[in-house]
């Protein structure tokens, strides 16, 4: 016996806490409609195991209730944004974002118009009621002019809210898509085009193809403040003026072409080097310390924290650098965090330091008072120390940039600071390592990183301590 | 045939509007949500499922053939 009924749902729906087998939209709402075709297309493909729904903030967020697929739900706006991570991820799924004309064509267009631009593997399905409908019936960027809503009671003003959005076609500008459509689900007719429309977003997808958007006319009775039939009167004769039905782009016709999936290098790729370095081993008797450094921008702050974490990372700990600074690349203050450990590190941040090292007044009065108990300070003789460390800190006085200055290489006042922490064994770290890292620092420049371990070396020797 | 299910009906009316024979209509029976449901007549159905496409509810309608 052939029946025709729902395919591709649940059978129940546990909305609320308890089973039922009705949904949450309002009699007579467009969402229904094409809930049940989305989840027909579906089914009737074969597509359900492959299938990854996208969904919406809005009426259509309960659809996870609903479609037996997998599902995502996005923030507001952002299910083109969370479709093209997903279809990315599983270039073999069939990625379908389900979104309305609030959360497309305002807060998310952007999102949507970008990947439609970038041609994502995934199929857009946009249904437009010309208004918020969730919210409580406000006006959307597809509100007809001169149409009543919650926020236009006297009908939408162009002059002072623009004139309605036309996302197909402004999509249609766009090199990429494969498919774009306007249909209705006004009357049994445009039912019957949204169903076979439905069906060819999701073969675009099944074949890869790329991206594809099909725009459906929906009626909101509630929001319309309408009965049903003649909300779907309004969808045929007033919205359809607005928002003509019909193909915008059809390059399905074309011989079979699958879009390429887009390849990211990894991050193995990005990072690896001819010496790389094997991934960092636990050790939970070392124990952490934690860094801070900080002077002008042009000091080599930045670059000292990240010879300490270099070294910590030849040596295998887990090890962590963070870098903060304002917009200036020169001249501004800037600090950076480091911290050096035996297990995996939580957090980047570092609050309170084991050791600090100062190379200017400002850097030294902002952070001394966090230096830990049993921590160190290291400060440029050239910072008058007018506030004292806590309690427990001792303090060093290193005449880095005087050392930097008599060598005859102002700039390298950091490596002078590197040969303190080396030379009062402040970072558990061991000699070689440091200086291979502070070399490596010049890898650019290899007759400078020589140039650098001689300066340290000199360094550590020659200044008093 | 067309078989409803009344309690997940909300008597929005669209199958009425849409069947081409006519057959359904709005009851007067109260269902479990405390809506006026469609019903069938009970003549005319030739099965032709108008009625379920545009049904907003899945579980609604369904034509048994």
């Amino acid at each position: 016996m052939a029946t025709i009924e729902q395919k591709g749902m649940y059978r129940t729906f546990p909305r609320s806490g308890k089973d039922v087998s009705f949904t949450h939209y309002c009699p007579g709402c467009g969402h229904g409609i094409i809930n049940k075709l989305i989840a027909e297309a579906c089914a009737e493909l074969g597509l359900q195991d492959r299938t990854i729904f996208v969904d919406p903030v809005g009426c259509g967020v309960f659809t996870y209730y609903y479609w037996d697929a997998a599902h995502i739900s996005a923030a507001h706006g952002r299910a083109s944004a969370a479709a093209t991570g997903a279809c990315r991820a599983r270039p073999d799924a069939v990625t379908i974002a389900y979104q309305g004309d609030g959360d497309l064509g305002a807060i998310g267009f952007n999102n949507a118009f970008q990947a439609a631009s970038r041609g994502e593997r995934f199929g857009c399905i946009f249904v437009n009621n010309s208004l918020y409908g969730m919210t409580g019936g406000q006006m959307a960027p597809t509100t007809l002019d001169g149409e009543t809503t919650t926020t236009t009671p006297f009908g939408r003003d162009p002059a002072l809210t623009g004139h309605p959005l036309h996302v197909c076609e402004v999509f249609s500008q766009l090199k990429a898509p494969v498919y774009i459509a306007r249909v209705s689900v006004a009357d049994t007719r445009r039912i019957m085009q949204a169903k076979q429309a439905i069906r060819k977003v999701f073969e675009i997808e099944r074949d890869g193809r790329g991206y594809a958007l099909l725009e459906i006319l929906a009626p909101c009775p509630t929001n319309f403040k309408m009965s049903p039939d003649k909300a779907a009167a309004f969808c045929m004769n007033e919205m359809e003026k607005e928002f003509p039905l019909g193909v915008f782009r059809d390059e399905t016709r074309e011989p079979l072409a699958v879009r390429p999936v887009p390849r990211a290098a990894s991050c193995r790729e990005l990072f690896a080097e001819k010496d790389a370095v094997p991934a960092a081993a636990d050790d939970p008797a070392f124990p952490e310390r934690r860094f801070k450094f900080a002077g002008y921008g042009g000091q080599g702050i930045l670059s000292l924290g990240l010879c300490i974490a270099e070294a910590a990372r030849l040596e295998r700990r887990h090890t962590l650098w963070f870098p903060s600074y304002g917009p200036e690349q020169r001249g501004g203050s800037a600090n950076c965090s480091v911290v050096v450990s035996g297990t995996p590190i939580g957090s980047p941040t570092v609050e309170h330091p084991d050791v600090l090292v100062c190379m200017n007044r400002p850097a030294y009065e902002r952070f001394v008072g966090d230096v830990k108990k049993g921590g160190t300070v290291v400060v440029d003789e050239t910072v008058p120390v007018e506030v004292q460390p806590p309690e427990g800190v001792s303090l060093v006085r290193w005449p880095a940039i005087r050392m930097a200055e008599e060598f005859g290489v102002p700039k390298a006042a950091n490596t002078m600071m590197l040969a303190a922490l080396k030379k009062f064994k402040l970072t558990g770290l061991s000699d070689a390592s440091l200086e291979e890292a502070l070399v490596a620092s010049f890898r650019k420049k290899p007759e400078l990183g020589e140039k650098n371990r001689e300066l340290l070396r000199r360094a550590e020797s020659g200044a008093r301590s | 045939m067309v078989i409803v299910d009344k309690d997940n009906c909300k008597g929005c009316g669209r199958c009425v509007a849409a069947c081409p024979k006519k057959c359904l209509e709005i009851g007067e029976e109260l269902n479990s949500m405390g809506i006026k449901s469609v019903k069938y007549k009970g003549e005319g159905c030739v099965s032709c499922g108008i009625c379920f496409y545009n049904c907003p509810e899945p579980y609604a309608l369904r034509i048994e053939k």
